[in-house]
């Protein structure tokens, strides 16, 4: 029996993604998610950091290549991997999970087999502002052993958890006062490379 | 209504049927925010009623499309646009759209064909040799990778030498058509120049303006070249 394993998300790299998706909300944006298995109890993975990759033509290749060789290059030299995928759909009512987030997964599974995809939960996002809850706005998918990807079950919540149990609190700070502008993803960063898709400054 | 102040919006319209009340373009407003409300029959029933006075309005069939497709009805919505693009062939954002629609379904060759049209209509357009270049390296395959090449290389041409993508397509083309041509016979009419002088002035532009980067594009293209 494999282990049922859970991911925990830090704030910084959580938070990241969904302000990216709110900058571009007429799109469907997509991510990538860092981070490594934990030394200390292998059922968790880490995902420490998160690098906002496009908010348009998700699924041409030439760009999400030269991302992954990047993206690699520079967290492997800090000891982490690609650990997952993030995907945001384009309409707010659509919660499937498509075709161009799975080829992803399943490419990011070919070097990381425990990988995720969390897809982005329009109508938690919308009523974040308005609870107190404390889980995370997406939904986590992982690929069951005939390598589909699942939603994981009604527990699945209990399974991505953020790290920083406030963080739902710190986006709806940053949504009021739309700190989503400062976000550079990757489409930014190859059409200006003075822009950061490291995103350095975005939680001084 | 972008900003979904739709009572605003509606007072607007009302304020503008006072002063136009036989006005096509307001009667595509009073359409449009029945669309924001999300009332697709009845914008449906409005937008049909204005074209049947109107048969070719351009931009109600437009927003026949779009509401096909914010209601997720995708392959009806490149049905029309297909039949629009029958008519007016001309529309060169049309064209773009349905472009998009099929990358975004992975439709590469019928993307592809959109940007024939457009390369065709507007040939110094960098814009479009770019999204092609990048539509026959996702399709793949020899053919389709030297073509890429290539119109990687008619926008850096209509670009200046500036564009990022382009340098980096034509990087990427050569790793790729070396990888597919490794083991079968060569014949090596690509000539190495042009990934070079790619890779040097991609180099010069993230030395001078994304330093601390230069050193993950320096073993991105290392790798390429493997």
């Amino acid at each position: 029996m494999v282990a049922e394993l859970k991911y925990e998300i830090s704030q910084n790299a959580y938070i990241k993604l969904v302000l990216h998706a709110l900058k571009h909300k007429t799109t469907a944006v997509n991510g990538i998610l860092l981070g490594r298995v934990n030394p200390q109890n292998d059922s968790v993975v880490e995902i420490t950091d998160s690098v906002p990759l496009f908010h348009s033509n998700l699924a041409l290749l030439p760009s999400l290549e030269i991302a992954l060789i990047m993206i690699e290059e520079h967290y492997g030299s800090k000891g982490l991997g690609i650990v997952g995928y993030f995907h945001a759909n384009e309409r707010f009512d659509d919660a499937e999970l498509g075709i161009v987030a799975k080829n992803i997964g399943d490419h990011i599974c070919r070097y990381f087999p425990q990988a995720a995809i969390f897809l982005l939960d329009n109508k938690k996002l919308e009523a974040l502002p308005m609870g107190k809850d404390q889980s995370p706005v997406m939904q986590l998918y992982i690929r069951d052993a005939s390598k589909n990807w699942k939603l994981a079950g009604p527990d699945g919540g209990s399974r991505l958890v953020i790290k920083e149990p406030a963080a739902n609190a710190v986006l709806s700070d940053y949504i009021s006062s739309e700190k989503w502008q400062d976000v550079v993803d990757f489409d930014d960063h190859l059409d200006d490379i003075k822009k950061d898709w490291l995103n350095p400054e975005l939680f001084k | 209504m972008d900003c979904q102040c739709l009572n605003v919006a509606k007072d607007c319209i009302k304020a503008l049927l006072k002063k136009f009340p036989e006005s096509k373009r307001v009667g595509r407003l009073e359409g449009m925010l029945l669309e924001a409300k999300g009332s697709w029959a009845e914008a449906e029933k409005a937008y049909s009623s204005l074209l049947e006075d109107n048969p070719l309005d351009q931009v109600i069939h437009k927003r026949k499309v779009a509401m096909a497709k914010a209601q997720g009805n995708i392959s009806g919505a490149i049905e029309s646009l297909n039949k629009y693009l029958e008519i007016f062939m001309a529309d060169h954002d049309a064209w773009r759209e349905l472009a998009e629609i099929y990358v975004s379904l992975q439709m590469y060759k019928q993307a592809a064909f959109c940007y024939e049209e457009l390369i065709l209509s507007q040939p110094t357009a960098p814009l479009y040799h770019l999204a092609y270049a990048d539509v026959l390296y996702t399709l793949g395959g020899l053919e389709n990778l030297q073509t890429s090449k290539k119109y990687y290389a008619s926008t850096i041409d209509l670009t200046g030498g500036k564009n990022t993508r382009a340098l980096l397509g034509v990087c990427l083309c050569t790793s790729a058509i070396g990888q597919v041509s490794k083991g079968k016979n060569k014949e090596d009419k690509e000539s190495p120049e042009l990934q070079s002088l790619a890779a040097k002035a991609l180099e010069k532009e993230y030395r001078q303006k994304a330093d601390d980067k230069l050193g993950l594009l320096t073993s991105a293209l290392r790798s390429l070249k493997i």
